[in-house]
């Protein structure tokens, strides 16, 4: 009887209660992106206080620059880049004619289960395989303090991702788009490149994306292997101390600094991002 | 040079127990010049036989020859073949215009000379006014034109179109046949069309072949398929509506050969010029097969005659099923005829109409 409320109300009530659990996410997730940001710009000091400030006293921009004070910190971040950069273009050479040959040619190419099998490498703990890997990489010329051995240390896992990932998208272009070009007279190479490549390429930049910020991001097997001739960012920011002292402020300042390159790169490719991951890639 | 022989080509997909014959055996001679039309039900080896004969799947077994020129190690590039794909196969990130000069641009054909003919291709086809829009926004009949296009733009040794009117509509169809005749008569290319639809293919082609379950069942012109099937399944799948079968015992009379049926009181006679045949053969068990096209509704003289249970009107025509014991007929007759279910009619039948094969094998006895 007074229980009349019209279905708009009761929507209401829904929408309210939507509205509600996206604000607590949104809380959730951004707030310690928001805490990164002004303990980046607070003066050490107010790092220290035991209740914590919420908004910094003194915005103490130095920060972005004394975190440069040690030339090779900056070093760090070219050296992550430049492994990062190479073991993503190496990921999707390989990965793109491996994920091509077991779309097209499954059984000259060892079968679903080579497939699969290829795949499961990407299932195991790293951790697991984390002292074998440094023997290995240690009895090589080069040592384990290299940018070649994370390079190749990162294949294993990126290579997986891009194989599998490129043999999906292979396997939705049209076998017929690439025979027919045959006919006309190209080259099974030439019809590769030209037809076939474009219609997965919103595909592979993904691929990119994500083989660049697991190599970019890498800490675990980093902080094993480098270190002296080559350093990664993500070993550089434990450094930021004072005696026993961690100096929040700068270890943040440069995090902040590390997250450009992702971020941007995330920005200026999101338009296939999400064309390649929502898998529809070759439909147009 | 273009003309196609195939020899004793086989396709097997998969090895051992899975393995799927898709062609058997097949033996098929198209002469230079040749419309052919290769027709069957879904899943008869159609497709795979074009594909063998274009390079684009390897040979099991057998012989593709060119002319003189066995092609079965040839790339698809080589052997200067055009195809239409049945699933279209056009390049999404290319215009129609760009899709249709394709295969000139490939051959390194001017520009110029690219746009021209396809512009007059797209006017042949109808399709003007989509030259400048992407694949992915076509219908399914604008799709399939733009892929007939694509095969018919140059001018290879042989055109191989895989299905390419599937899609249009009965009005559209009835023109593009028309088109493509005429294209034909002015290439004089050899022409390798497949359809499962017989009406494409007997107004089409110069000679249908006729294929069922991976293996050619029979080649010929429209009156040879029509008139003298080899087998029941050719009787069956040539003509509209289909041929009806009836099971027959030969019981000679004193003065001529008589077939009974064996679920109806329905006796055939034997026309004379069948006699021989039919004693070559021997035994006394055959098919019998009628087409309703060959059943004269009429008042006197009628040979065979039944109840009518169905009188479909079909605008230029009427279509009358009626049963005799355990046997149901049709018989086409004029669309006027007033004939309602329950009521007794009789037809007169030609017994050199009559098609006779053997029970066992279903091949054509006379
Ligand atoms: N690549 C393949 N691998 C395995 N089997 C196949 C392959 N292609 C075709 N087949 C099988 O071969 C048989 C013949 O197929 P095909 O495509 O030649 O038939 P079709 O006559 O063209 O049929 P439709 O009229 O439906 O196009 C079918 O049973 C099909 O399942
Ligand atoms: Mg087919």
């Amino acid at each position: 009887m007074a229980d009349q409320a019209r279905p708009d109300d009761r929507w209401r009530h829904v929408r309210v209660l939507f509205l509600a659990f996206l604000g607590l996410w949104l809380l959730f997730t951004l707030f310690p992106l928001y805490f990164m940001i002004i303990t980046a710009l607070k003066t050490t000091a107010e790092t220290n206080l035991t209740v914590p400030t919420f908004w910094p006293e003194l915005f103490a921009f130095g920060n972005f620059a004394a975190v440069f004070a040690e030339a090779t910190n900056f070093d760090a971040l070219i050296d992550s880049f430049v492994i990062a950069t190479i073991n993503t273009l190496l990921s999707l050479f390989l990965g793109t004619l491996a994920g091509y040959a077991f779309a097209r040619f499954p059984r000259q190419a060892g079968g679903e289960n080579l497939a699969f099998w290829i795949l499961s490498n990407r299932m195991f703990p790293p951790v697991a395989i984390l002292v074998p890997m440094f023997f290995l990489f240690d009895s090589t010329p080069w040592g384990t303090d290299s940018i070649w051995s994370l390079i190749i240390l990162y294949l294993v896992f990126n290579l997986p991702l891009a194989t599998w990932l490129m043999m999906v998208f292979f396997r939705d272009a049209p076998r017929e788009l690439e025979e027919a070009a045959y006919l006309d007279g190209w080259t099974p190479l030439r019809a590769f490149l030209r037809i076939t490549l474009p219609l997965v390429l919103p595909g592979m930049i993904s691929v990119a994306m994500l083989c660049w910020i697991f190599a970019w991001n890498e800490y675990l097997f980093a902080n094993l292997f480098v270190g002296t001739d080559v350093r990664t960012y993500t070993i550089v920011i434990p450094t930021f101390t004072h005696g026993s002292q961690t100096l929040w402020n700068l270890q943040m300042a440069f995090s902040l600094i590390a997250m450009i390159p992702p971020v941007t790169l995330f920005i200026l490719l999101r338009r296939y991002m999400v064309r390649g991951l929502s898998l529809g890639v070759v439909k147009g | 040079m273009s003309n196609v022989t195939l020899s004793k080509v086989n396709k097997i997909y998969g090895s051992g127990r899975t393995g799927v014959h898709a062609v058997r055996d097949l033996d098929l001679a198209v002469p230079d010049g040749e419309f052919m039309a290769l027709l069957g039900p879904s899943g008869c080896g159609k497709t795979s036989t074009l594909r063998m004969i274009v390079g684009l799947e390897p040979i099991t077994s057998g012989d593709i020859r060119f002319g003189d020129l066995r092609v079965n190690d040839l790339e698809p590039r080589e052997r200067n073949v055009a195809m239409a794909f049945e699933t279209y196969a056009l390049y999404p990130n290319f215009t129609v215009e760009e899709n249709l000069a394709f295969p000139l641009e490939v051959r390194g054909v001017p520009p110029a000379e690219r746009r021209r003919r396809a512009r007059e291709l797209a006017e042949l086809l109808r399709i003007t006014e989509i030259l400048s829009a992407k694949p992915p926004v076509l219908s399914g009949g604008q799709q399939q034109r733009v892929s007939l296009g694509r095969a018919l733009i140059r001018e290879p040794a042989v055109f191989i179109l895989d299905e390419v009117m599937s899609h249009l509509d009965a009005h559209l169809k009835f023109q593009m046949l028309f088109d493509l005749k005429r294209l034909h008569q002015e290439l004089r290319r050899t022409m390798i069309y497949v359809t499962h639809d017989q009406v494409e293919a007997l107004a089409l082609a110069d000679r249908v072949a006729v294929m069922s379950n991976a293996e050619l069942q029979q080649v010929g012109d429209r009156n040879t398929l029509y008139n003298r099937p080899a087998n029941m399944f050719v009787a069956d799948f040539i003509g509209e509506p289909p041929t009806t079968f009836i099971p027959v015992e030969r019981r000679d009379s004193a003065e001529c050969a008589r077939l009974h049926a064996t679920g109806a009181e329905l006796v055939f006679d034997v026309a004379a010029e069948r006699i021989p045949d039919l004693d070559a053969h021997g035994g006394c068990e055959f098919m019998v097969g009628i087409r309703p096209q060959n059943l004269h509704l009429c008042d006197h003289g009628a040979t065979i005659g039944g109840k009518i249970v169905i009188n479909e009107y079909l605008g230029e025509r009427s279509i009358l099923s009626f049963v005799t014991g355990d046997v149901t007929l049709q018989a086409l007759a004029p669309p006027d005829t007033r004939m309602a279910p329950g009521e007794h009619a009789g037809f007169s039948l030609d017994p050199r109409d009559v098609m006779i094969f053997d029970a066992e094998t279903g091949a054509l006895v006379t």
